[in-house]
């Protein structure tokens, strides 16, 4: 199963192993990784499970869909060409050894 | 499974008066977290469970805490409906409706028409000098604009609240007087055909409202569901925005040094929204019904027990926010429970952030020289399945 490292906000990173064909935000969460809120249990509807990208690994993961696209005006962090809400991000062995950032504020 | 209509075995029991509940419930919740964080409540018919991580828990978990509750007032008034089903079934009504309700719609479709309300409303009152900011803007304003989203370009504000006002009422007829089930028949019998009519409209020419993106869903869905999802947004939709511009705007009236600092930089209105929606959350509690033995808060629960979630008290959890009885919007910012979590988020944050945040409190504030509570105004607040304000008696200068 895919590893995936979560960096906080104040540079400490957690590493996580995630559940091939669960989510990323499901990884964090049920691994209680401070700073995924989550409100919305996965829906697409709250944007409080924002998470950027690392730069080396933004291909791997590609671009938002539609509908998270809108959600991601609407974070309480600044977006950023590498947001994405971690509900959106289908975990699959590809992913293996992805790092990505928690913002400051998801609230 | 039938509902369980008594304590599970060692479950503590503990005996609230309803009315002293409706008066102020915050006493008796700090109690029960303290010691007795799940609680078979004889009044209310369930465990009430109250501390901030076992509802986040409990929230979690629907395919334990089931919104299925059998037997709940809410099923009678308005029938089936999208807040008490579970998924595969919620996801579909919930995937029709909200396009409607997200941030990008409320911008682009939807805050023209609520900022013309916003004025229409203040133009009525602005002369007079002195108004319930309940009666004569909160409560119509809300109405106003969930016409507009919903697509009920045939039905008045003094519908909508009519209408909302009656199944309100029957949600909460625990005594079964017939007059009010009778009230709330008539409400949803009119609900039933103007919902038939701009459906009909809707089916020809899509406006994006929430009529028409349910009959235009992807998955079918059917004219009665649609009525009947419509129904339960009309009896939530006016409370809670109308409760949280009420209990914010007092709040604030009371703080004059927290209004200076809000005025002079409008990105706090965000907060004091958040904050107000925790220190006094609009929808106190809600139901859910367990469909498996589980163990919470220390207690095993069998399955078929009936529980209510007490978001109320899990946003004054003294474990999550320090000083939580107080009104604070400098507080560090922690996710309240305000708008419930998992699949059943609230449908209507966005809307409600918009018309309220970033519309009604500064349109009002602004326009309204001078805002003050009324001289000798009584504090109205009241409720605790959901709580607000009754009335807000303010004044301000005219010339
Ligand atoms: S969990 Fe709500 S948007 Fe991702």
């Amino acid at each position: 199963m895919p590893i995936v490292i979560f960096e906080l906000p104040d540079g400490t990173q957690r590493k996580v192993t995630a559940g091939s064909g669960t989510v990323l935000m499901q990884a964090a969460v049920s691994n209680g990784v401070d700073g995924i809120v989550a409100e919305c249990g996965g829906n697409a509807s709250c944007a409080t499970c924002h998470v950027y990208v690392d730069e080396r690994h933004g291909e791997l993961v590609g671009p938002p869909n539609d509908v998270e696209d809108e959600m991601l005006d609407f974070t309480a962090a600044e977006r950023r060409p590498t947001s994405r809400l971690s509900c959106q991000v289908q975990v699959s062995d590809a992913l293996d050894g992805l790092v990505v950032h928690i913002p400051e504020e998801q609230v | 499974m039938s509902a369980l209509t008594a304590a599970a075995p060692g479950a503590p029991v503990v005996d609230l008066d309803l009315a002293e509940l409706r008066d102020d419930p915050y006493p008796a919740y700090a109690e029960l977290r303290r010691t007795a964080p799940l609680a078979w409540v004889p009044s209310v018919g369930r465990h009430l469970l109250t501390r901030y991580e076992d509802i986040v828990h409990a929230e979690k978990l629907p395919e334990v805490f089931s919104s299925r509750e059998k037997g709940s007032l809410l099923l009678r008034t308005v029938g089936p409906n999208l807040l008490r089903e579970d998924d595969p079934e919620h996801r579909r009504l919930r995937a029709a409706a909200e396009p409607p309700t997200r941030p990008r719609q409320v911008r682009d479709l939807w805050a023209g028409a609520f900022e013309r309300n916003a004025h229409a409303l203040l133009d009525r009152i602005a002369g007079r000098g002195e108004a319930d900011l309940i009666g004569d803007f909160a409560e119509p304003l809300a109405a106003a604009n969930l016409a507009v989203v919903l697509g009920l370009r045939n039905a008045s504000a003094d519908d909508i609240s009519d209408w909302s006002r009656a199944m309100m009422a029957a949600n909460g007829n625990y005594a079964d007087d017939p007059d009010i089930w009778l009230r709330a028949e008539g409400a949803t019998r009119a609900i039933e055909e103007a919902v038939a009519e701009m459906a009909e409209t809707a089916r020809r020419e899509p406006d994006g409202s929430v009529i028409s993106s349910m009959v235009h869903a992807a998955e079918p869905v059917t004219l009665a569901e649609i009525q009947n999802n419509i129904k339960v947004i009309i009896g939530g939709g006016v409370n809670e925005p109308r409760d949280v511009f009420g209990v914010g705007a007092q709040a604030l009236l009371r703080r004059p040094a927290v209004l200076d600092r809000v005025r002079a930089d409008p990105g706090l209105w965000k907060r004091v929204f958040e904050e107000t929606a925790r220190w006094i959350s609009p929808i106190g509690m809600y139901p859910r019904q367990l469909t498996q033995d589980y163990e919470i808060a220390g207690v095993g629960l069998p399955a078929g027990s009936r529980v209510a979630l007490v978001i109320a008290s899990g946003n004054r959890d003294e474990s999550v926010f320090e000083r939580a009885d107080e009104f604070d919007i400098d507080r560090p910012q922690r996710p309240h429970l305000a708008f419930g979590g998992g699949p059943h988020f609230c449908m209507g944050a966005w809307v409600a952030r918009h018309e309220v945040s970033a519309l009604a409190w500064p349109l009002v504030f602004s326009r309204l020289k001078g805002l003050r509570l009324a001289e000798g105004a009584e504090d109205c607040t009241e409720g605790w399945v959901f709580r607000g304000l009754t009335s807000l008696n303010v004044t301000w200068q005219t010339s």
